[in-house]
């Protein structure tokens, strides 16, 4: 029921988009039902089936203990990822760090791409809600590797136009106007892109994650898209989460 | 012999058992997709022979160019000679569009955007005052980095997103005259 009035809500306020467009700036009247969304955000029912499955694993105990911390530690180790975690052996987002939980735990991981771990990622993350972003790109030569190549992929002009995320938020663009949009500072508090993936994007009627929105942006400004948890997304994750560091943990977030 | 049996066997357990993890948690390499999508470096055109035209024809399907994102998503049919889709490797695809509007104001524009400059009257403000002249302007739509190593603006010929022929539509709507 509150699902069906969010949504309800989501079309409203998309309607009320298309009119505010014109003039570029959201009227009063979308803004208070902008505000009344994030209270009741579509996503989230995911969010919770997330806890779910959480629970179904052993709640946070067993992943606190998966990941070798104290469990009150667990809020801020998570606002901390990407992260490198030695037993894994790699530079390694959220989703792919409960894989493996997953599959320590005797489930068969949830595929990265799947509804699922969208559900499951999100909540887990949400568990630092309130946190701030404290990513540590220097913690170890795996974390500045990473940090290298991601600004390295974010920087890389491709595709049949030649673009490349820089393209389209580097400082001297952010703020001017891609058609109709605004092109985002992905370093702007206001913005506080990486805090607040998983988001729920009302012009899709879903949610995304982090490396699932950069993906729209390469499938619209038509670069090949790269697949979700490839070293280099990751690298492309730990690139952008680290220009919101400091940052609020919100998730889910919501979004256009 | 014992102890070297030993380590071996420890160190083919360890590793046996960090390889666990990095077989159940997905991490496809990216790097060959990315090398074939990488933008080939910045390359100097010449502007073919009677390029710029007033065919009204050509210049419609400049205008469309301009205007659209691609064969899917535009709203009104696309002028004579233009496909909305086209077959690339046995798959029928929307045919890709300049959707130069997305950054650039002009005549008739709607909802554009200011990332690049804003090109009303450009014949009579650059080309007849001598500012720019039509090559300027087939090389900037071609490949705009052999004149601004940093631009923002699209790379259309360099990627092999247009033919010759159709950066000379586009130019050739640029620089014609054109009604508000
Ligand atoms: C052609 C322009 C363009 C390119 C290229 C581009 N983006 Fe975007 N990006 C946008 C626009 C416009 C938005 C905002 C869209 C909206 O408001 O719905 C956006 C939004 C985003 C957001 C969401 C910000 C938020 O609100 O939280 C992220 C993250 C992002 N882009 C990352 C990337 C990455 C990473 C790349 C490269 C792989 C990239 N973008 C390439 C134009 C672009
Ligand atoms: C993503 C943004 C973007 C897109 C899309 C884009 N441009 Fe541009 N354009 C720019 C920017 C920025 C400049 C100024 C920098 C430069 O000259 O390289 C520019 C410059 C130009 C100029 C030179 C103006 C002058 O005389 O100095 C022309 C002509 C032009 N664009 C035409 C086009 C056409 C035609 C298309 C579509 C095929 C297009 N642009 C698509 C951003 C863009």
């Amino acid at each position: 029921m509150k699902r069906l009035l969010s949504i309800a809500l989501a079309g409203l306020l998309m309607g009320g988009m298309v009119v505010a467009e014109e003039k570029l700036s959201m009227s009063a009247q979308d803004r208070a039902l902008y505000e009344e969304m994030l209270e009741n955000n579509p996503a989230d029912i995911f969010v919770e089936e997330g806890a779910e499955h959480l629970e179904e694993l052993g709640g946070e105990e067993a992943l606190a203990k998966f990941l070798e911390i104290d469990e009150e530690e667990l809020p801020k180790y998570l606002a901390g990822f990407p992260r490198y975690i030695p037993k894994i052996g790699m530079v390694v987002a959220i989703d792919q760090m409960l894989q493996a939980f997953m599959y320590d735990r005797g489930k068969q991981p949830y595929p990265l791409k799947s509804a699922e771990m969208d559900g499951f990622a999100a909540y887990v993350k949400s568990l630092a809600n309130g946190e701030k972003i404290n990513i540590d790109v220097n913690a170890n030569e795996a974390m500045q590797a990473a940090y290298r190549l991601g600004e390295e992929v974010f920087k890389m002009r491709r595709g049949k136009r030649g673009l490349s995320c820089d393209s389209c938020h580097s400082k001297d663009v952010v703020g001017l106007r891609l058609r109709m949009q605004i092109l985002p500072d992905l370093g702007d508090p206001k913005v506080k892109a990486a805090a607040t993936w998983p988001a729920y994007r009302m012009t899709k009627g879903k949610m995304f994650t982090l490396q699932k929105r950069f993906q729209q942006c390469m499938k619209n400004a038509l670069l090949a898209q790269i697949p979700l948890g490839s070293p280099q997304m990751v690298a492309l994750e730990v690139y952008v989460t680290n220009m919101a560091k400091g940052q609020e943990i919100q998730i889910p977030g919501l979004k256009r | 012999m014992r102890g070297w049996l030993v380590l071996t066997l420890g160190a083919t357990l360890l590793c046996s058992f960090a390889k666990d993890y990095k077989d159940v948690v997905e991490h496809p390499d990216a790097s060959a997709i990315l090398e074939q999508d990488k933008l080939p470096p910045p390359k100097r055109y010449t502007m073919p022979k009677g390029c710029i035209t007033d065919d009204p024809d050509a210049i419609a399907r400049g205008r469309y160019i301009f205007h659209n994102l691609n064969g899917k998503k535009a709203k009104t049919p696309p002028p004579k000679g233009l496909p909305r889709f086209i077959v690339v490797n046995g798959k029928k695809v929307p045919k890709q569009y300049g959707n130069c509007v997305a950054c650039h104001n002009i005549e008739g524009a709607q909802g554009p955007g200011n990332v690049g400059p804003d090109l009303h009257r450009y014949k009579e403000l650059f080309i007849d005052t001598g500012a720019r002249d039509y090559a300027f302007v087939y090389q900037k739509i071609a490949d705009a980095r052999v004149d601004n190593p940093t631009t923002h603006m699209t790379i259309n010929l360099t990627t092999g997103l247009f033919t010759p022929k159709e950066i000379c539509e586009i130019a050739s709507y640029v620089v014609s005259k054109k009604e508000e």
